[in-house]
């Protein structure tokens, strides 16, 4: 808990996404007000609050995919800040797509990031990359599945190899839990703290998930169209905190950090 | 040069061993369906896969538009059907991207006004409704050299950019947003898209006919969705289909027996291959 603390501090001073008075409006409706927050570099940051908060509409903001007021800087290796955008991963919370529609996972894969048309057949080097990335996220036998075919917890899976084969410097996750049973939800935030520590990009995640978050982010921004707390999660997951945001009223969660049962966790200490 | 190019190609035609082919005019027609069935069924991948077919349709239907407006300054039809078919299939994806309506509402609006366009300027003019007639049916043995010479070009410019984005449009199709996150500038591709889509519709509209040109896109598309697994492996199956049933379609539109138009024969022809692969894909469906 200490060292979380320490981590916390240190980021403070530079950060990976610097927001600073955010509002955005659809329509006539106010959907995020005077949003202030950071995301410090490096980390797992988790974004939660009741539905409808506006956390969705936070992370289309950062991305740049919708009209905002206020600022969103990114800090760069050089210790600044900058509007130019980083690379960044995201996993959308659903992909509503044409499940019928003829696309295998490596096809998939190949659609950002090959130049030379599946039709004229996918290269040997490539069809490796995609093996070791779907290896990696432990869906290997997948890699000449058709993607309509998948399950929830695959095809999540399969977004997480996409957005890492992007090489990311900020990874956006929306709700990756959502509709994936618990051991998935488990093996998919191990496979992504493994992830974090070795390739040393930002996570930014949003998260129903209370016990989750408290077993796994580094850093909470609680909101509900305004920030109700930030920090890390032994402080910000307090009662007091949480019916402010949620607006009822909330024990406080049960907090282990990284959580009994995740051995990404508990080979590290 | 080109007569001579062309006069290669009518002689090869020629020597196909069916009586009809002797004719010159069946042979330029020959070639205009070598070259508007694979473009079509190309193009039909991505309308079938993004659910465009509406779209197809709203282009296709500005035939009318594009003729009367020929008429009223002037020019020939040729000239005038590309443009305006380029300007609404432009029009619609602008629209689309900046109001909040639903893509079908958008294309239903402008399709009404471009028919409805059309109409009003015939209906001044009852002797310019003949002319329409044509366009409503469609016919493959009027095809001209020139039209030929362009159906070449479009043919060119449509594969060179079908070979440099169809992975982007794959992408694009399955999640737009998910895309643009990932570096695609999805913006480029889709206009650009929009605007080739825009003249295979217009100029298969002559080959086919107002009212069956969509057919001509989808049909095969859809058949090959139904035989294929990959994204790769449909657009060779579209390919394979369009050309063959547009073979097929016009050699038996031509035997003294059928006597058939063409256009809606090549449809025929598309759409039993489609039955076929559906039959196919049930037995797929059974195995999984």
């Amino acid at each position: 808990m200490k060292d979380a603390e320490q981590n916390c501090c240190c980021a403070g001073s530079h950060a990976a996404i610097r927001i600073r008075n955010l509002n955005v409006k659809i329509g006539a409706v106010s959907i995020l007000e005077n949003v202030s927050a950071e995301v410090p570099r490096g980390m797992c940051t988790a974004v939660v609050g009741p539905n409808g908060a506006g956390k969705t509409t936070l992370t289309r903001a950062i991305l740049d995919d919708i009209p905002y007021r206020g600022e969103i800087a990114f800090g760069d290796s050089s210790g600044g800040y900058s509007r130019k955008k980083p690379r960044f991963g995201y996993v959308p919370q659903k992909l509503n797509f044409d499940r019928d529609m003829p696309l295998t996972v490596t096809e998939f894969l190949a659609g950002g990031l090959v130049r030379r048309p599946v039709f004229f057949g996918i290269s040997g080097k490539f069809r490796k990359l995609c093996l070791d990335y779907l290896t990696e996220v432990e869906c290997g036998h997948l890699a000449g599945r058709s993607l309509g075919a998948l399950s929830g917890g695959e095809l999540q899976r399969v977004l997480l190899a996409q957005a890492l084969m992007q090489n990311p410097e900020i990874l956006i996750l929306d709700e990756p839990a959502a509709g994936v049973d618990f051991k998935g939800e488990q093996l998919c935030c191990e496979l992504l703290e493994k992830f974090r520590r070795k390739l040393g990009f930002t996570q930014l995640m949003i998260s129903h998930d209370l016990s989750m978050v408290a077993a796994h982010a580094e850093h909470v921004i609680c909101i509900n169209r305004r920030v109700y707390a930030e920090g890390v999660p032994s402080e910000v997951l307090t009662s007091d905190a949480l019916s402010a945001t949620f607006g009822l009223h909330m024990g406080m969660v049960k907090y282990d950090k990284h959580g009994v049962g995740c051995k990404t966790c508990a080979k590290q200490s | 040069m080109c007569e001579t190019i062309l006069d290669f190609f009518c002689s090869l035609a020629g020597a196909l061993p069916f009586e009809c082919m002797k004719l010159r005019f069946m042979q330029e027609a020959f070639l205009g369906v070598l070259l508007t069935a694979p473009l079509a069924a190309a193009a039909g991948i991505q309308v079938v896969n993004f659910r465009m077919s509406f779209f197809s349709d709203a282009i296709g239907h500005s035939a009318f538009a594009g003729v009367a407006l020929g008429l009223i300054f002037g020019i020939s039809p040729d000239w005038t059907m590309p443009l305006l078919a380029l300007v609404i299939g432009i029009g619609i994806m602008a629209m689309k991207q900046r109001s909040a309506l639903s893509s079908d509402t958008v294309i239903g609006v402008f399709f009404s006004a471009v028919v409805a366009f059309g109409l009003a300027l015939v209906s001044r003019n009852p002797n310019v409704s003949r002319d329409m007639q044509m366009f409503l049916y469609g016919d493959i043995l009027t095809v001209t050299r020139s039209d030929l010479f362009f159906l070449f070009l479009l043919f060119c410019v449509f594969f060179a950019f079908q070979i440099f984005a169809y992975n982007r449009l794959n992408a694009i199709g399955l999640h737009e947003q998910l895309a643009r996150t990932h570096r695609i500038h999805t913006a480029f591709y889709q206009y650009v898209y929009v605007a080739l889509l825009s003249l295979v519709v217009i100029f298969s509209v002559k080959s086919a006919g107002v009212l069956l040109v969509t057919a001509l896109l989808i049909v095969p598309a859809a058949a090959a969705r139904n035989f294929s697994k990959s994204s790769g492996m449909m657009f060779w199956i579209s390919i394979a289909i369009g050309v063959c049933s547009g073979i097929a379609g016009l050699l038996i539109s031509a035997q003294p027996w059928a006597e058939t138009a063409s256009g809606a024969t090549i449809v025929l022809c598309a759409c039993a291959v489609f039955c076929v692969s559906l039959l196919s894909g049930a037995l797929k469906g059974k195995k999984s």
